[in-house]
């Protein structure tokens, strides 16, 4: 889950690491003046993307009416195909240099990169090379601490004083919070070698959100921000919309398949609209989870036919076309023709319940796909 | 080197048997062929499953079997524990079809996995064999159909489509490897590279990659490093996928210009690697060479 700033500053901010005194303004909701800390300020749309200040949604206020006309404005924008739901105003960090930190998951070596950089403000890669320090340690601790103490070794004194002061929060916040990455860039430095957080960019591990209590109340609180990980926390699949244009709805389960059969459709000038993996292991004879898949697409402006492709290596499939079918009935709103290609254990007795219910079923993708722009033409 | 063959007589054990999901796969892998020898379960009151003995964990198993190879059908938040238990009972090679594991709880066995020199295959994996000997996991024996094509895939569904159909061409496969869809993994392609050039039953190599991550372009690296000298063959799916969302796999994730479809496809071409962007293609492609 690639967080919100406002919500990795929470997290940063409570394991001690200072960030610049900010309130939260959601959208449908009314920015309280007596919540703003003193001004001047700087008003942040908040979006799990970088690259805000290039799209406008970072900008400057002196006061307090332009605080909140600038927080109206990004209200409701979509910015980088995501709509602004709330922003984030908060204290502008005055007479301060700008340094960078950064702690990433390594997934070939294993470990976590730790990067630092005398300068900051910037998108790192933009930077040249020699002013960017990099280490691959193992995830723990003293490792990463030891790391950033070779790492800031012959730096200006107060910027190597806030980047170690930094690395201690962040490195437990990054291993207590099972980090995929942490990123304070610009880390603030005041002349003194005190410090502060500008902005925080904090990607966290889905598959270990039963143990984060943290991070579900975050996804509880913001479900429109996270909708991926909420709707996969919350119902046990993968659903992705990938065009709200788009015509073929897909019932389709394994992710590499799933995103091979969206590659070929466009390749193909059709226009797929959503993916989808299923996990048709994880059915367990309900229809809890084709209903709703169903009923999502049934409610798209586009769709007109549905494609359904699975490849059982497992999965029955004569007990899958039962729940299909009976899926089929409970979701009110799908009124388009279904298009079934399948493979695998138990084709005859699926092939039985698929045709008494009306369904086309195919054994071969082509002529699944020769069918699916049948109805579209 | 990593040696991922098996064959009908390597021992294996199966942590979780007397599971759901353990229960069911030990069934439909000793009727494809493969050796099982032993269960474990901690929890388990049963001294047995279908006559195989189960014991209370991997050392109890080991000494008892001599088995060093292991399935684990475990839950995700189980499963770090199960690896503990395996590597420290003297297991050498594990596979973990889990979905889910947590990214931190993979980090840690990898560690434990390179100080000991085993191989993990997974998590997140469909499992891996050898068609027509022996398979540890779940791949489809519709797909399994012997032969000289090396395989390795991060998706399940993806690898089962493709060896399906070339199945029906009649090119089959030597090894078959899932990595699985995870970031932090066991056994990545690369790794791979050394086997697939030494053995002798395999005449070709096929990777189904995905976007997210740099794993083929390692992979790359490494054919160019090794020389490799038989034909190699790509297909990645997510050339379309939407940047900065996790399509389904956790790895398959392009950030900005990082993991994208085209620098895959660039550093696989420049390493000899033919790039297909369909099956249809993929499976005609093979055919004409193997």
């Amino acid at each position: 889950m690639y967080l919100l700033e406002h919500d990795a500053k929470t997290l940063l901010a409570e394991r001690g690491i200072p960030v610049p005194a900010g309130c939260l303004v959601e959208a449908g909701g009314k920015l309280d003046e007596r919540t703003l800390p003193p001004g001047p300020w700087i008003v942040k749309g908040q979006i799990a993307a970088g690259g805000r200040g290039k799209a406008g949604i970072i900008k400057k206020a002196a006061t307090g009416a332009e605080a909140r006309d600038l927080a109206s404005a990004m209200l409701g924008r979509t910015v980088r195909e995501k709509r602004v739901e709330a922003v984030r105003i908060e204290q502008q960090v005055a007479g301060a240099e700008e340094a960078y930190i950064g702690l990433i998951l390594d997934a070939a070596a294993g470990g976590v990169r730790v990067i630092v950089s005398e300068r900051g403000g910037v998108d790192v890669e933009a930077l040249p090379r020699d002013a960017i320090r990099s280490e691959t340690v193992l995830p723990q601790r003293e490792a990463l601490l030891a790391a950033v103490e070779r790492l800031v070794a012959g730096m200006a004194p107060h910027k190597a004083a806030a980047l170690r002061g930094a690395a201690a929060g962040l490195a437990a916040l990054f291993l207590e919070g099972e980090a995929l990455l942490i990123e304070v860039n610009p880390l603030f430095v005041r002349p003194d070698g005190t410090w502060v957080a500008g902005d925080a960019k904090m990607v966290t591990d889905d598959s270990a959100l039963e143990r984060q209590p943290g991070q579900r109340e975050l996804l509880a609180a913001r479900a429109k921000a996270y909708t991926e990980a909420a709707l996969k926390h919350d119902h046990g699949f993968d659903y992705v919309v990938v065009d709200p244009e788009g015509e073929i709805g897909l019932l389709t389960t394994g992710a590499g398949l799933s995103m091979m059969l969206i590659d070929e459709l466009r390749a193909a000038g059709l226009k797929p609209f959503n993916f989808l993996d299923i996990r048709t292991g994880g059915l367990r004879g309900e229809t809890t989870r084709l209903v709703k898949v169903l009923q999502w697409i049934g409610e798209a402006p586009r769709v007109r036919v549905v494609l359904i492709n699975i490849f059982a290596g497992i999965t029955e499939l004569g007990e899958f076309s039962k729940l299909l079918v009976s899926a089929i009935a409970q979701a009110p709103a799908l009124k388009v023709p279904v298009v079934a290609r399948l493979v695998g254990n138990g084709l005859p007795a699926a092939q039985a319940v698929l045709s008494e219910a009306g369904i086309a079923l195919h054994t071969d993708l082509d002529a699944a796909l020769a069918d699916v722009r049948g109805h579209l033409s | 080197m990593i040696g991922p063959r098996i064959d009908r007589t390597t021992p294996v054990i199966v942590q979780g048997m007397t599971g759901r999901a353990g229960r069911l796969h030990t069934r439909l892998m000793r009727e494809y062929g493969t050796n099982i020898v032993a269960g474990v379960s901690p929890k388990s009151e049963n001294r047995e499953v279908d006559g195989i003995p189960i014991f209370a964990d991997c050392r109890r198993a080991v000494e008892a079997t001599g088995a060093t190879t292991c399935v684990a059908f475990v839950g995700a938040y189980d499963l770090l524990q199960a690896m503990e238990d395996a590597i420290g009972g003297g297991v050498r090679y594990v596979v973990t079809p889990t979905e889910g594991m947590p990214v931190h709880d993979a980090l840690r066995v990898k560690r434990l996995m390179a100080d000991v020199g085993a191989t993990w295959v997974g998590a997140s994996t469909p499992g891996m064999a050898v068609a027509g000997e022996a398979k540890l996991g779940f791949l489809p024996n519709d797909a399994l159909l012997p032969g000289g094509l090396g395989l390795m895939s991060k998706s399940g569904t993806l690898s089962y489509e493709s060896g399906y159909r070339l199945a029906q061409h009649g090119i089959g496969t030597s090894v078959w490897v899932g990595v699985g869809g995870d970031p932090v993994k066991g056994v990545r392609y690369a790794d791979l590279v050394p086997f697939f050039a030494a053995d002798e039953r395999t005449r070709g190599v096929l990777v189904i990659g995905e976007i997210g991550g740099h794993e083929e372009e390692d992979f790359a690296a490494a054919l160019t490093a090794q020389k490799f000298s038989k034909p190699v063959f790509a297909l990645i799916a997510g050339r379309t996928a939407p940047s900065g969302v996790a399509m389904g796999h956790a790895g398959a994730l392009v950030h900005g210009s990082h993991g994208t479809f085209e620098a895959k496809r660039t550093a696989l071409e420049a390493a000899g690697v033919t790039v297909f962007d369909t099956l249809n293609a993929m499976v005609e492609g093979i055919a004409s060479r193997i």
